[in-house]
């Protein structure tokens, strides 16, 4: 197969919350396949170790002591918020009534 | 339609009792104005990076502990994707593959019947802003993202909603005694989420989850209600679908909610800004070392030391009294008496007077010498009673208080004179005690009593009484 269904691609556009035009989804189609076959290339790798990579590093997390540091101010918090209501950010209604 | 069972999991979330969030110094403060608790960390700032709360994995630790549950002792932190307003990184910092603990256990017991509800994982990730919904809009408090959080999730092993509420009252107790959480449902700090399914055969039915429960009674309201609910449907032939939804508490039934991401679509990765933490052996023993007693602990010893299942029951309600109280463990104090004025005299005067039990002037040696006076007579509780106020409210110790009420021990010939004259009054008695009538010796003391006005020590009169009745 040498691209995705078009119920893939809305799931992705849709994971991704973005509104996607017919002639987007059958361009998606392509790209989104290439790209998923250029990742799977990574199982041809000689040796491929499925042991859990998760840093380049070896040395283990310094934890921090529990205290409190400095905080935003409320306005400075606020300064890019679109759009607020009393004290609060206001965002469009996350859940059906 | 009797034949169906019901099958609950729960997935509890109680919030950290740390000062700091999870992977940011801000505050951990509940109660705040709406948006002053927050740094870059937390609003999810390009570049910025979490470092981790040293408190929150003792306490998690803590937890996984008296789950009973199996270590991960090098363990990751996990990315979990979605687009949400409740989550400013578009990701939540969670653990996926390596939870710090696993393959727990709850013991409830029904009608004293013990089971096991097991316990899948515990693990730690931080809390998402604290969302309204009102008038179409949605309002956030960022002052919640990233307070630290532990998910318990167990296996669906409840069948019923008593059997659920069990469990919750369970886990309550044993994150509250771990001093892990403060876990009050009302302000959200525990909150349980129910996945509930109905089936008439071995194989379990459609899932459905219920989210949004505000107090363990509702949790079984809710139950009972999805039940009947999925029941209802299927017996009308109707195929049900995973969703999930909301407990409404003025209806008491559950709505349907927007169906978010599940499983793969979250595209779970290791958090590649945290590196693995390792919890070393003697970290995990010294961590276990400092959990305070289990409630269970201190029920087993108020019932050994003679105080009775209402009162145990009252005391482990109250984690203050129950601290209090095990001050004077082991320390040859009749504890039932002291469980008794906690819970009686001591707790109506600080309910009355609203203060806490520490701002009295109440100190451990006059609590001590208290116990004392009324195990030995010394004193009876309707002295207490008199004297309870001056002992809670000024330094002074507690023989000088009762001197200051006039209550002091009489003198040997004192108390001889009042025996006599109570003997020479009540020869009836006297002669009836001698004819092998053994009730009369308590009209006797009564009498005595009355006289020395609760001033004399009770077994001092006994001994004294008999010693002249046998004259």
């Amino acid at each position: 197969m040498d691209k995705l269904s078009k119920e893939e691609v809305e799931h992705v556009a849709h994971l991704a919350r973005i509104n996607l035009e017919e002639e987007d989804i059958e361009r998606y189609r392509i790209q989104l396949k290439k790209l998923i076959d250029d990742i799977d290339k990574i199982k041809d790798i000689k040796n491929y170790d499925e042991e859990m990579l998760i840093t380049p590093v070896t040395f283990h997390s310094d934890l921090r002591k529990d205290e409190i540091g400095s905080m935003l101010d409320y306005k400075e918090a606020m300064k890019n918020v679109p759009a607020s209501n009393g004290n609060f950010v206001e965002v469009p209604v996350m859940i059906n009534e | 339609m009797n034949q169906y069972k019901t099958t609950i999991g729960i997935e509890v979330h109680a919030e950290l009792k740390t000062k700091s969030k999870m992977f940011s110094d801000s505050a951990n403060n509940y109660g705040k104005m709406a948006n002053t608790c927050t740094n870059v960390i937390d609003l999810g700032y390009p570049g910025t990076l979490p470092t981790i709360n040293e408190k929150a994995i003792e306490l998690a630790l803590r937890a996984a502990l008296v789950l009973h549950c199996k270590i991960n002792k090098v363990m990751h932190f996990d990315r979990k994707n979605y687009f949400y307003p409740d989550n400013p990184k578009n990701y939540q910092i969670t653990q996926n593959r390596t939870p710090i603990g696993i393959d727990g256990y709850v013991e409830i017991t029904i009608n004293n019947v013990p089971k096991k509800i097991r316990i899948h994982d515990i693990h730690i990730e931080e809390d998402t802003c604290k969302s309204i919904h009102s008038n179409n809009k949605s309002l956030l408090d960022f002052n919640r993202a990233g307070v630290p959080l532990v998910e318990i999730v167990t296996e669906a092993d409840m069948n019923s909603a008593e059997e659920a509420m069990a469990y919750l009252e369970k886990l309550r107790e044993l994150l509250l005694y771990a001093d892990v959480s403060d876990c009050k449902i009302e302000e959200g700090s525990m909150r349980c989420d129910c996945n509930v399914s109905v089936s008439k055969t071995e194989t379990y039915g459609t899932k459905i989850e219920v989210k949004n429960i505000g107090s363990i009674s509702n949790v079984g309201v809710a139950i009972d209600y999805e039940k009947a609910r999925q029941i209802s449907l299927l017996e009308k032939g109707q195929v049900l679908k995973e969703e999930t939804r909301r407990f409404d508490d003025k209806t008491n039934s559950t709505i349907l909610m927007r169906v978010k991401e599940t499983g793969n679509d979250y595209r779970y990765f290791p958090e590649p800004d945290i590196p693995f933490i390792e919890l070393t052996d003697e970290y995990i023993e010294e961590v276990a070392k400092n959990i305070p007693m289990t409630a269970e602990k201190r029920r087993e010893i108020y019932l050994n030391n003679g105080i009775s299942e209402v009162n145990v029951k009252k005391i482990i309600q109250n984690r203050t009294i129950s601290d209090y109280l095990n001050k004077f463990i082991n320390q040859n104090l009749n504890l039932v008496i002291a469980s008794n004025l906690l819970l009686g005299d001591i707790t109506a005067y600080i309910n009355k007077y609203e203060i806490p039990l520490e701002k009295t002037a109440l100190t451990d040696e006059k609590f001590i010498d208290i116990v004392t006076c009324l195990d030995t007579g010394k004193i009876n509780s309707k002295i207490f009673k008199e004297i309870l106020e001056d002992v809670m409210e000024q330094d002074l110790p507690v023989e000088k208080i009762l001197e200051n009420h006039g209550v002091r021990e009489m003198s040997e010939e004192e108390l001889s004179e009042i025996i006599n004259k109570v003997l020479e009054n009540n020869e009836q008695s006297v002669s009836d005690y001698k004819k092998g009538n053994e009730r009369a010796i308590k009209y006797l003391m009564g009498q005595i009593m009355k006289e020395t006005k609760g001033n004399a020590n009770p077994n001092t009169i006994v001994e004294k009484l008999e010693s002249k009745l046998k004259e």
